[in-house]
């Protein structure tokens, strides 16, 4: 029996103007799979999360969530509650980081539900010594942190991340791993898109590498750690 | 004639000895443009977040007549307004004209472009991840609007004072629509031009002393709450 998929992904095409950005990508999904999309400034990485994630409209693709293979347009609400997508520099609202925490919580919880399981994301993130922070005070590892624990609080199938360890020190970027580590334990497919393939050798399972507009899988496991090259291009 | 002293000393004892007239008169003033900033806000802020975060055709020429409007003067909108409401007009069998309710719609036109300019540029000047974060995190389109409202409220209060400022010290569309009648539609800036024409300064000095404390206290309100919402560095 073949693994299980959360999300099949075809015909997807997206030009900006005259310039094709995306051309007939598809991309599938599993549950607890970390893909590493690599590629590089302006292939297209974060445009294909934004599109996954509902946030950009395609041109024309075929989405596939288990309920049939559907236009982008029809599976949007779909992507909206099992895709969740987090900015190269996430945003955080004006409000502590307690109250950035309880936006992700759907309504019709008691405040005593809410605060619960607030505290549980804080734990989770170690975030105890900043829960009545300023959010927009916080560095950009702990901005990173919080917008993981987010994203933990609205348990997503599928967890979008653009340059997650871009311009974060040495420490940050650990914690900001494990926490990643946490997600893909828990059943969360993962799909990152990254200058940087050598930070999370050791957690992807695939490689993708976007060039020209078009996808290709990179099988060797060697090549899966090496940045973006000429010769890498050749291969993909 | 009396000298300024004279006449600021003789408008503070208006003021504060409790002057009927006077303060009906502060009191239909702040009702009229209270009421026409109320009515005229939900519409012009969802319009600045229209003209912000959603791409259509003709949205550039949207912005361009609306910013038209800011330049246009009340007398012209009151006299627009007169020619609708009056008994020959379109809309004559409202009855309206000489009402506060005409007061209110004239009033309105003039605080909506004022509105959806300002807050267009509240909104334009917000961070844009702040709609998709909403978004991303599970907010309906309602909730993610209050969210980028709150973002941007700073910039969004500032538009609803100057509209307000604007509306409530506007002669020209109030006198037309309202006719200055006393006791019913009476505003400070009519009976400011009523009693500087006869000569009546004392009234018209304590009225804009009403005025310029209003415009402070908002204003100063404003400052403290920006400045408890500067973010800690």
């Amino acid at each position: 029996m073949s693994d299980p998929v959360i999300l099949t992904l075809s015909a997807l095409n997206k030009r900006f103007g005259k310039r094709e950005v995306l051309h007939d990508i598809e991309l599938v999904l599993r549950p607890g799979e970390c893909t590493l999309l690599s590629g590089g400034n302006g292939a297209g990485k974060t445009t294909l999360l934004r599109i996954l994630s509902g946030l950009e409209r395609p041109d024309s693709s075929r989405i596939d969530t288990g309920r049939g293979s559907l236009s982008w347009r029809r599976s949007r609400a779909d992507l909206q509650k099992r895709v969740l997508y987090l900015h190269q520099q996430p945003y955080m609202f004006d409000g502590s980081v307690r109250y950035n925490l309880g936006y992700a919580l759907p309504g019709g919880l008691s405040k005593q539900q809410r605060n619960s399981m607030i505290d549980q994301a804080i734990d989770w993130a170690e975030l105890d010594h900043l829960h009545e922070t300023p959010a927009k005070s916080l560095s950009g590892g702990e901005r990173q942190r919080v917008s993981l624990a987010r994203a933990w609080l609205r348990n997503p199938q599928i967890l979008l991340l653009d340059e997650p360890t871009a311009n974060l020190d040495q420490e940050a970027r650990r914690r900001t791993l494990d926490l990643l580590r946490s997600f893909k334990k828990e059943g969360v497919s993962l799909l990152l898109a990254s200058h940087d393939p050598i930070h999370f050798s050791s957690m992807i399972d695939r490689r993708l590498h976007l060039y020209d507009g078009r996808l290709a899988a990179i099988e060797d496991r060697k090549l899966m750690q090496i940045p973006t090259s000429p010769a890498l291009r050749s291969t993909a | 004639m009396e000298t300024l002293n004279d006449t600021t000393l003789a408008a503070l004892n208006l003021l504060f000895s409790g002057n009927t007239e006077l303060w009906e008169i502060i009191a239909i003033s702040f009702r009229v443009s209270g009421v026409a900033i109320l009515v005229a806000t939900p519409p012009a802020l969802l319009a600045a977040f229209f003209l912000t975060y959603k791409r259509f055709p003709g949205r550039r020429l949207l912005i361009s007549i609306n910013s038209t409007f800011l330049s246009v003067p009340a007398v012209v909108v009151g006299l627009t307004f007169f020619i609708l409401l009056s008994r020959q007009g379109p809309l004559g069998e409202w009855k309206l004209l000489f009402t506060q309710t005409a007061m209110v719609l004239g009033q309105i036109a003039l605080a909506l472009p004022i509105l959806v300019a300002m807050g267009h540029s509240a909104l334009q000047a917000a961070d844009r991840r702040a709609w998709e974060t909403a978004r991303t995190l599970g907010a309906n389109p309602l909730r993610a609007l209050f969210t980028i409202m709150r973002e941007a409220r700073f910039g969004l209060m500032a538009a609803l004072l100057a509209a307000f400022g604007r509306i409530i010290a506007e002669v020209g569309a109030s006198m037309m629509l309202g006719g200055n009648i006393l006791h019913y539609t009476r505003n400070i800036p009519t009976a400011i031009a009523l009693e500087s024409s006869k000569g009546e300064f004392a009234q018209g000095i304590a009225l804009g002393l009403v005025l310029l404390t209003m415009a402070f206290t908002l204003n100063a309100l404003l400052q403290h709450i920006q400045g408890k919402g500067q973010p800690v560095t």
